[in-house]
């Protein structure tokens, strides 16, 4: 899944972008203001992490601009800000999650996916389809009750898949969402992906659409 | 006590400038109209006296002038004493003339006793108080010696008691005019201290809605002798506020300076924790990082409360700032019920800052709202002592052991909710520096859960 990071810090968006790249996100960064509002493919992002002390405006002008133009996904705000005041403007702004700086990597990670799932319609920390149990913060899966080894970006595959049950995404759609901007997407490497994620967990979960792309589910 | 009779008191006490006017004028009317009142009754007694020693003298001298003396010795009168009371029986004048040996003559008033002669013992007309008909009378007398007839004993009197009667007349007179005079100085007075302190009350007024915190300033058009003084505090009052504005914003930047640098460091020690090598030292890093963070949010949310808890002016109402806050509720805690339970008419205007105010009741309602399963329920009443706010949840509540250390730093009871051990550390100061009280207790519905209860005083 691709996130998007809006941090101003260099060094610290460059340890997180890691540190996310390595829970199996596709990461891309916005060093400010007028680089968040010139993103291009935001609704392909699921989620963003957003600093609110930017070089060029407040991430909080952000955040309402993305809102009024329909961004509508989970947005967690991390910044150095800690008041109640601050929180409450970004929570009405449009804001799902606040997190302060500075935060233990596992409890952003927590909070990311507690927000991914509210977005997909679950309660639980894992996702349940198809005879597939997926656990995005423990990265375990299950298939008909086997533990399943995963490469890093079947798991990522699968992730995606999981959570649009019956819908049909296309390679193009498979690409943007599992590698970030600066990634070069190729076609044939989501074909032998998803043929790679067929083989582990059998063909029938993951169908052909003749001409436009994948459905995943029974 | 009402804020009412709170404001009648202060006005009447005795240390108020009101009463000591008051007094100061009421001892200056007591003694300017006790002088007034005892001078004038003296002068008229001295003078009302003088003017009877004088009529009588006159009299005397008539009755000298008309008493004839006859060759026999006789004593005879051609006609009357020009003033008729010697007439009139018992009217308390009277006289009597006499001659050694002969029949005595009276006044036809003096139906009855007769006058003292001792006093006419020689030429000169001398005056004392005698006992007469009608009473104890002033008398006077002198003797005249007629030749070849021997010594006229001449005396005439008067009843005291007509000259006491009219000093007592006029000092009755005096005495209810000067009371009255009394009374319209004193009400007078108090018109002047009413009318002439009415500002310094307006600016009590606007004083107490200040300190209520339902007014941002003291309000009002005030004399030329308080209005500078008025305008003086309105600028302090702004200035205070920029102090605090100005404060708020120097905490975020120091708060966001030191945080983005701990935040690297705090992810450095993470990736150092995973060597096995250095893990020992990075979780010494990460745990000294976390104190130094929780240190640097509880000093800045006490510099920002404090300083606006000392800051004149500050007012907010609950009804405006909990919209917002319950509005950021709901999408921090998806699917549980805020529930606001407010009486109609119910006065939520308090003496504290919105900052601060919403600062307070977020923390509150946040770890309501992390502990609460489905329910958070926030009640508003009005308590003696001020604005009772009660925010209960319906989550497992504390035992009485760990209520009293849930305002402790960094007290966290369940490491797997997240939070930073700070919220009610904080919630706490701020309650104090704004002098509220603040108590965690079991739900006072008999429900399960608990019940933070906000007090917090209106001046």
């Amino acid at each position: 899944m691709r996130l998007l990071l809006v941090e101003d810090d260099e060094q610290l968006a460059a340890r997180l972008s890691d540190r996310l790249r390595g829970a199996d996100f596709a990461v891309d960064v916005a060093r400010s203001r007028e680089e968040g509002e010139a993103w291009p493919d935001m609704d392909k992002m699921a989620a963003v992490v957003l600093d609110l002390g930017l070089p060029d405006g407040t991430g909080m002008d952000l955040l309402k601009y993305w809102r009024q133009r329909k961004v509508d996904c989970p947005i967690l705000i991390l910044t150095a800000r800690g008041s109640w005041q601050d929180k409450v403007e970004g929570l009405n702004a449009g804001a799902d999650d606040f997190v302060v700086k500075p935060v233990r990597f596992e409890e952003l990670l927590a909070r990311l996916h507690a927000l991914l799932r509210r977005q997909s319609g679950h309660r639980d920390t894992w996702i349940e389809e198809a005879g597939i149990r997926l656990d995005p913060v423990a990265r375990d899966v299950q298939c008909d009750g086997e533990p399943l080894a995963l490469s890093k970006q079947e798991f990522r595959l699968l992730n995606l898949f999981i959570r649009r049950p019956g819908q049909i995404l296309s390679q193009a759609d498979i690409g943007e969402h599992l590698y970030d901007l600066d990634s070069h997407r190729d076609l044939n490497a989501v074909e032998v992906l998803v043929s790679r994620l067929r083989r582990k967990i059998g063909a029938e979960r993951i169908r052909t659409v003749r001409g436009l792309g994948y459905r995943f589910g029974k | 006590m009402t804020a009412v009779s709170g404001e009648q008191n202060r006005r009447w006490h005795w240390r108020s400038l009101r009463v000591r006017i008051l007094l100061a004028t009421l001892l200056w009317v007591a003694l300017g109209i006790g002088g007034i009142w005892y001078s004038a009754t003296r002068l008229f007694a001295k003078h009302v006296e003088a003017s009877y020693h004088d009529e009588l003298k006159v009299h005397i001298k008539e009755l000298a002038g008309l008493v004839k003396v006859e060759p026999d010795g006789t004593l005879r009168m051609d006609r009357p004493l020009s003033d008729p009371r010697y007439l009139v029986p018992l009217s308390g004048f009277y006289w009597q003339v006499s001659l050694e040996g002969h029949e005595t003559i009276r006044s036809a008033s003096m139906t009855r006793g007769s006058l003292d002669e001792s006093v006419a013992h020689d030429s000169t007309i001398h005056h004392h108080v005698e006992k007469g008909p009608s009473g104890p009378t002033i008398t006077y007398g002198f003797i005249r010696d007629v030749p070849g007839a021997g010594e006229v004993h001449y005396v005439i009197a008067t009843d005291e008691r007509l000259l006491d009667e009219t000093i007592a007349s006029f000092t009755r007179e005096l005495t209810v005019w000067l009371i009255a005079l009394a009374c319209a100085l004193v009400a007078t007075g108090f018109l002047v201290v009413t009318f002439g302190l009415r500002p310094l009350d307006r600016l009590a007024s606007a004083t107490a809605r200040l300190r209520a915190g339902t007014a941002r300033e003291l309000e009002g058009d005030y004399p030329t002798e308080i209005a500078p003084l008025v305008a003086d505090l309105n600028a302090f009052i702004d200035r205070s506020r920029e102090t605090v504005a100005r404060a708020r914003v120097e905490a975020g930047n120091l708060a966001h300076a030191l945080r983005t640098p701990l935040a690297v460091i705090t992810d450095e020690a993470e990736r150092l924790a995973q060597t096995e090598r250095t893990s020992r030292s990075a979780q010494t890093l990460l745990e000294q990082s976390q104190i130094m963070v929780q240190q640097i949010e509880y000093q800045l949310a006490r510099a920002r409360s404090g300083a606006s808890a000392r800051s004149p002016g500050m007012a907010s109402r609950i009804e405006e700032v909990l919209p917002p806050i319950l509005s950021a509720m709901h999408r921090l805690h998806a699917g549980k019920t805020f529930a606001v339970h407010q009486p109609e008419g119910l006065d939520t205007a308090v003496p504290v800052d919105p900052v601060d105010l919403s600062e307070l009741l977020a923390i509150l309602l946040d770890n309501a709202g992390k502990w609460g399963r489905s329910e958070v329920s926030i009640g508003m009443e009005e308590a003696p002592e001020g604005l009772l706010v009660r925010i209960a949840d319906d989550g497992p509540g504390l035992a009485a052991e760990q209520a009293a250390e849930a305002f402790r730093i960094g007290t966290r009871f369940d490491p797997g909710i997240p939070g930073s051990g700070l919220g009610l550390a904080i919630a706490k100061d701020i309650a104090v520096a704004y002098g509220m009280t603040i108590e965690l207790c079991p739900r006072g519905d008999g429900r399960s859960g608990l019940e933070v209860r906000l007090t917090i005083s209106r001046a």
